[in-house]
């Protein structure tokens, strides 16, 4: 069959084909320039401390140590072995203070507030610290990220 | 003299837009006081450019440095102190007069058809300015600035979908870090001037092309207010205004200089009392009374909708009211000042 009057122009469909083209080519730069904003995540699968460090401290006690660049507090348990936690609130990532004599983490950003094992238990956090575990090999203690 | 007047006239034809101008009317009438407000706000602006370029010469955008430089800025360099304090100061005008234009314009109504884009282009203004401000507040790299912007840049992981990508985004990773500090300046000093230009283009453009609106209800009746000439009349009015602005800018800064605190440490648990700048206060008040959990979803994340879709009503206001002679028209004002009570009583509360 054939059409009598062109349905569309010539030039629609030269405009149509370039700013498709145009789009299509703009967008493949897109992808590249949202990864490169956006760099790779950088918080260590784990960190060796000396033990020499932590050997000391009593049951109950909270030291803290750097987890990568963030503040990382190491618990001494009852039975000797240690608890790791991430020092960050939940809330929206202030970095906590351990309150010794209260026994409890604070967070000054939003009054958040967590007990000595970093279960949150009041104020706007809504979930507990981040727990990593610690071992000791050797003379070292090795904080790694919990699998749970 | 006259000579040289002539060759670029005939080259440039300035004299068009002074005619433009001179018949431009700016129509006289009992709201006409809140026009003064549109241009304080580019005094202002105009001042952040020229101090935000001094500063520049001596500011260091890393971590190492940001905080030293500063200080350095504060004790060494000439006039240092001052230039730093009305740098500061005139953001907060500068906000302030953001403010007053936006809920003058919105109790006006003058908004209201063909007024809508330039509405939507000044709301974007809005958002654009805050952000300069929340920028800047990190720039100083002091314990608080630290501690304000960890918050600030968590809160979009709450939105569903995208939110994680932008706080990594606008972190530059998963945590503040002198990345984020490289990133929020070249934001603060090149990007944001460049997108506020931009849409300052169209805002203005939109206010020649429609021209000045008359109140709601003289519009109604069909009355014509009397008017004055933009230029020179009405340039000379507002250019007094400024001068007055500028002197309480001036005074401001000098009895008041911002403060500079520790530089962060990226390792120290927030400082206690942390607060955003004022401007930012009702929001941080929200987030502190939400509770960790509503039903199953994290009050967080209800929050952080709800504020998303207060700034979407604020962004589409003249399409909700389209109809503001009506009831309608009333239980929208209504609504928006309902809202204004709720920020201005939420900061005050989050400063008791
Ligand atoms: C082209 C424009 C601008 C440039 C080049 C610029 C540059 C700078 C620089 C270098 C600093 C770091 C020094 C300091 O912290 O005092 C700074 C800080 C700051 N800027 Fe800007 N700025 C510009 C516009 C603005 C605007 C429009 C606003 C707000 C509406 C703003 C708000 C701030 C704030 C709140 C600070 C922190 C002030 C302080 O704590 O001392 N800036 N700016
Ligand atoms: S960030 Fe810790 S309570 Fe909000």
């Amino acid at each position: 069959m054939k059409i009598l009057y062109s349905l569309f122009s010539r030039r629609r469909f030269l405009n149509g084909l370039l700013a498709g083209l145009g789009t299509a080519f703009a967008g493949t730069f897109v992808g590249p320039v949202v990864r490169f904003v956006t760099p790779p995540y950088r918080e260590p699968d784990e960190v060796k401390l000396p033990l020499a460090g932590y050997k000391d401290m009593a049951p109950g006690e909270v030291r803290s140590f750097p987890w990568g660049i963030k503040p990382g507090f190491l618990k001494r348990r009852d039975d000797g072995s240690f608890l790791g936690f991430v020092g960050v609130c939940t809330h929206l990532d202030c970095n906590v203070a351990y309150k010794a004599d209260q026994k409890k983490f604070f967070c000054a950003c939003h009054d958040g507030w967590y007990d000595e094992d970093g279960r949150n238990i009041q104020g706007p956090p809504p979930t507990p610290l981040r727990r990593l575990t610690a071992v000791l090999e050797g003379e070292e203690l090795v904080v790694r990220k919990s699998e749970a | 003299m006259s000579k040289i007047a002539a060759w670029f006239e005939e080259r440039l034809g300035i004299s068009a837009v002074v005619r433009f101008g001179a018949q431009k009317q700016v129509p006289l009438h009992k709201h006409t006081i809140w026009s003064y407000t549109g241009s304080a706000i580019l005094v202002f602006f105009g001042i952040q450019v020229a101090t935000g370029i001094l500063l520049a010469f001596y500011y260091r955008p890393t971590l190492e440095a940001a905080n030293a430089s500063l200080e350095r800025i504060m004790t060494e360099i000439s006039f240092g102190w001052i230039v730093r304090s009305i740098h500061s100061w005139s953001a907060t005008f500068m906000i302030i007069t953001v403010f007053v234009h936006l809920v003058s314009v919105a109790l006006t109504k003058a908004y209201r058809k063909p007024r809508e884009l330039t509405w939507m282009t000044g709301a974007l203004l809005l958002a654009v300015s805050l952000f300069f401000g929340f920028t800047g507040y990190l720039l100083p790299w002091d314990e608080l600035s630290l501690a304000a912007t960890k918050v600030g840049t968590d809160i979009p992981k709450a939105v569903p979908v995208v939110g994680e990508w932008a706080t990594k985004f606008l972190r530059g990773g998963d945590d503040v870090t002198g990345d984020t500090l490289s990133r929020f300046f070249i934001l603060h000093v090149t990007v944001l001037p460049l997108v506020l230009l931009l849409l300052l283009a169209v805002h203005v453009y939109l206010i020649q092309k429609l021209g000045m609106s008359l109140p709601l209800e003289s519009e109604i009746r069909g009355e014509k207010a009397p008017g004055m000439s933009f230029w020179p009349n009405f340039v000379a009015r507002e250019a007094a205004v400024w001068l007055v602005l500028l002197g309480l800018l001036i005074t401001v800064a000098v009895l008041f200089a911002p403060s500079l605190g520790p530089p962060a440490d990226l390792m120290a648990p927030a400082p206690e009392g942390v607060k955003p700048e004022w401007y930012f206060l009702f929001l941080f008040q929200t987030l502190k009374l939400f509770p960790a959990k509503v039903g199953f979803v994290s009050g967080e994340t209800i929050a952080v909708l709800l504020i998303g879709l207060g700034a979407l009503a604020l962004f589409l206001l003249p399409l909700i009211d389209n109809r503001p002679e009506t009831r309608k028209g009333k239980i929208v004002a209504a609504a928006f000042l309902a809202f204004l009570a709720y920020a201005l009583g939420m900061s005050v509360w989050s400063l008791l």
